[in-house]
């Protein structure tokens, strides 16, 4: 082609180009608007996206949602904010950690407290821990589903999860008493309440009469038989996580 | 048919716009075709559509990925490609065989981020041996354009800054998300340090802005900006009493910079090379193919930009820049959607160094403040520049994709019930 010609045909398209590019731009910018919108729609429709539970503030009855992870303090950019005196700006960082809990870690030799245990280093806090920031009081409450261990069974396992970093556990209350480990009690069946009245001494000992239909019970005192195996549900409860 | 349900609620470019900028490529490459009937600008023009097409949606198919942030990406390394094959074939070939390069390290970035739990114990190794190879150059470094940060390897030289940009956004992103600020704060000004000594200041004021903007994300402190451009100011006046004869060139390019006409044929040839060049392309350009703007010295690199306005006017080099802002805007929007304050800040990191480097060129060749050594991110030549571009857009794209799963993960969680224990 002539460089006139080309020439021409250069300055022609040069409008085609910009008319391109107004329209890569305008249909980009529309789907910017429309991604932000669909997000925030999307959030509305779950409210707690990316959060794991919430604070209830002891002292006022009010709670604040509870991400991930963040900072608590009485510092205007802190995720939990807690203005109240002896409490730093930014007082403890804490971190969900999946199978573990939310890690609690003091924030430059704040006075941090687990269920009235001072804390030094990292701690993890489950469902229900009270936490003692200066002199404000929480309870953290975590969402059903999460990843974490039960109180209970928690408290029975209490070593050191990172090599690195001393790692101290709360004194967390049990919610129920705990059952030691041991032959399940049986209690004897009798025909009648009234009619063989024994001891409970007795009752223990002895073997009530069986009932038809009734497996033979052993009574404690006698030997076990080896292969003798307590009953155990077979209804094994998963968490939601572990479902998925 | 979780992942099926995944896939059709991501967002992505619709087809309209890869349609636009498939036909831009077509029309493009087919006139270069029509001016010199080489077959090479003929195939340009019918494989450089196709693999747009592959890269908006083809690509999305594979890995999780943000297809808006994708195509536009797409767009400015195709409009790379095209420029720099205008200017000189080879350059233009060579560059796109990096965009390729490029592409698969994006994919990796983007895996790297999307599946790697914690960056906890790599953290210590991404920062020493960042500062190693920052400094390698003072060692075995070859020196061009007054600045001595390249390292030749195997008949083919790199500036090693490029590669570290991804290990500094990583390394800082995840100490600020631990809070420890100073020790971010130090690293930052070691590696700026070690820059400023190899006399790529340009380099060097984009890591330091990118240092503020994290840290500034991280804590909201206005007093650590405050401290931070104190501390620089101080140590340019410090350096420039110590080691004056380092500090001279940079001290020349303020001076040509404030005027450029002092100097037309020596210092200032560049710069007012530069402005008449857009002056001359005016608001519609001359045509691509029809420019001269290969007078200008460094016109495949740092003034590319310069080249674009030339030959495609002032409106579509406002449209460039408008899409450098929506990159970042996407980058910002993926920072508030990550579900974790590192993600959030790697997010914002990316989106910021992507900014500044576009600002410090742009603003350079435009005459708005001094001009320095670097490259436009996806569109000048160099492979170096080019995959660390990818590789932050790729760690955007793992952000974008981890917040996605997060998103997926409460939606089903909110489904079964959910509610506190």
């Amino acid at each position: 082609m002539s460089g006139e010609a080309y020439e021409l045909l250069a300055m022609l398209m040069r409008y085609v180009f910009v008319a391109l590019g107004v329209v890569i731009l305008l249909r980009a910018a529309r789907q910017l608007q429309k991604d932000a919108r669909a997000h925030k729609k999307e959030m509305k429709r779950l409210p707690d996206a990316g959060l794991i539970g919430e604070v209830v503030d002891l002292d006022t009855g009010k709670s604040q949602p509870l991400p991930r992870e963040g900072l608590m303090g009485s510092g205007g950019g802190c995720d939990i904010r807690l203005k109240r005196r002896g409490v730093r700006r930014r007082h403890v960082l804490f971190e969900f950690v999946e199978g573990k809990g939310l890690k609690i870690k003091p924030h430059f030799g704040s006075k941090v407290a687990m269920e009235g245990v001072e804390i030094k280093a990292p701690a993890y806090a489950l469902h229900g821990t009270n936490v003692t920031l200066g002199n404000a009081h929480i309870r953290i409450r975590l969402f059903a589903g999460l990843n974490v261990p039960n109180p209970a069974a928690f408290q029975m396992d209490v070593q050191p999860m990172y090599g690195e970093e001393e790692m101290v556990y709360a004194d967390v209350p049990q919610p129920f008493e705990q059952v030691p480990q041991a032959m399940p009690v049986q209690m004897p069946v009798s025909r009648m309440p009234w009619d063989d009245a024994i001891s409970p001494d007795e009752a223990v000992q002895q073997p009530g009469p069986q009932m038809p239909g009734q497996m033979a019970v052993p009574a404690l005192e006698e030997e076990m038989p080896e292969d003798y195996v307590p009953y155990a549900s077979p209804v094994v409860r998963h968490r939601r996580s572990e479902r998925r | 048919m979780k992942e099926k349900n995944h896939k059709r609620r991501r967002s992505g470019p619709g087809r309209a716009m890869v349609s636009a900028v498939m036909l831009f490529f077509f029309l493009a490459f087919f006139l270069l075709f029509l001016q010199d009937f080489n077959w090479q600008s003929l195939a340009l023009a019918l494989i450089v559509p196709v693999i747009i097409l592959f890269g908006s949606f083809g690509i999305s198919r594979l890995f999780p990925a943000d297809t808006l942030l994708l195509s536009l990406v797409n767009f400015l390394c195709a409009l790379g490609v095209l420029v720099l094959y205008r200017l000189s074939p080879e350059r233009g070939l060579t560059q796109a065989l990096n965009y390729g390069v490029g592409v698969a390290a994006m994919i990796g970035c983007t895996l790297l981020i999307r599946y790697m739990p914690s960056f906890r114990f790599v953290n210590w190794a991404f920062m020493l041996g960042s500062v190693a190879l920052l400094a390698l150059p003072l060692l075995i470094g070859t020196e061009r354009n007054g600045a001595n940060s390249w390292i030749t390897f195997g008949g083919r030289s790199f500036q090693p800054s490029e590669i570290v940009k991804i290990a500094l956004l990583i390394s800082m992103a995840h100490m600020l998300a631990k809070r420890k600020v100073i020790l971010t704060m130090g690293f930052a000004a070691v590696c700026v340090l070690v820059l400023a000594v190899q006399n790529d200041f340009g380099t060097a004021l984009l890591y330091f802005g990118t240092a503020l903007v994290l840290g500034y994300a991280a804590t909201g402190s206005v007093l650590l900006v405050g401290a931070g451009v104190g501390g620089a100011g101080a140590a340019v006046v410090l350096g420039n009493m110590i080691m004056p004869e380092r500090f001279a060139r940079a001290m020349s390019r303020v001076n040509v910079w404030l005027d450029p006409w002092q100097d037309v044929q020596g210092a200032g040839y560049q710069i007012v090379q530069g402005l008449i060049a857009m002056a001359n392309g005016g608001l519609w350009g001359v045509g691509l193919g029809a420019g001269n703007a290969t007078v200008i010295p460094e016109h495949y690199n740092d003034f590319i930009f310069a080249v674009i306005v030339n030959e495609f006017g002032m409106i579509f080099g406002l449209l460039v820049v408008l899409m450098y802002a929506f990159i970042m805007i996407r980058g910002i929007m993926i920072a508030r959607n990550a579900r974790t304050l590192f993600h959030a800040l790697l997010a914002t990191g990316c989106a910021a160094m992507i900014a500044l480097q576009v600002f410090v060129i742009i603003g350079g060749n435009i005459k708005l403040i001094p001009l320095t050594g670097i490259t436009l991110p996806f569109i000048s030549y160099g492979g170096t520049s080019l995959v660390s571009s990818l590789c932050i857009i790729g760690i955007m794209q793992g952000v974008a994709a981890r917040s996605e799963a997060g998103v997926n993960e409460d939606r089903e969680l909110a489904m079964q019930g959910g509610g506190l224990k």
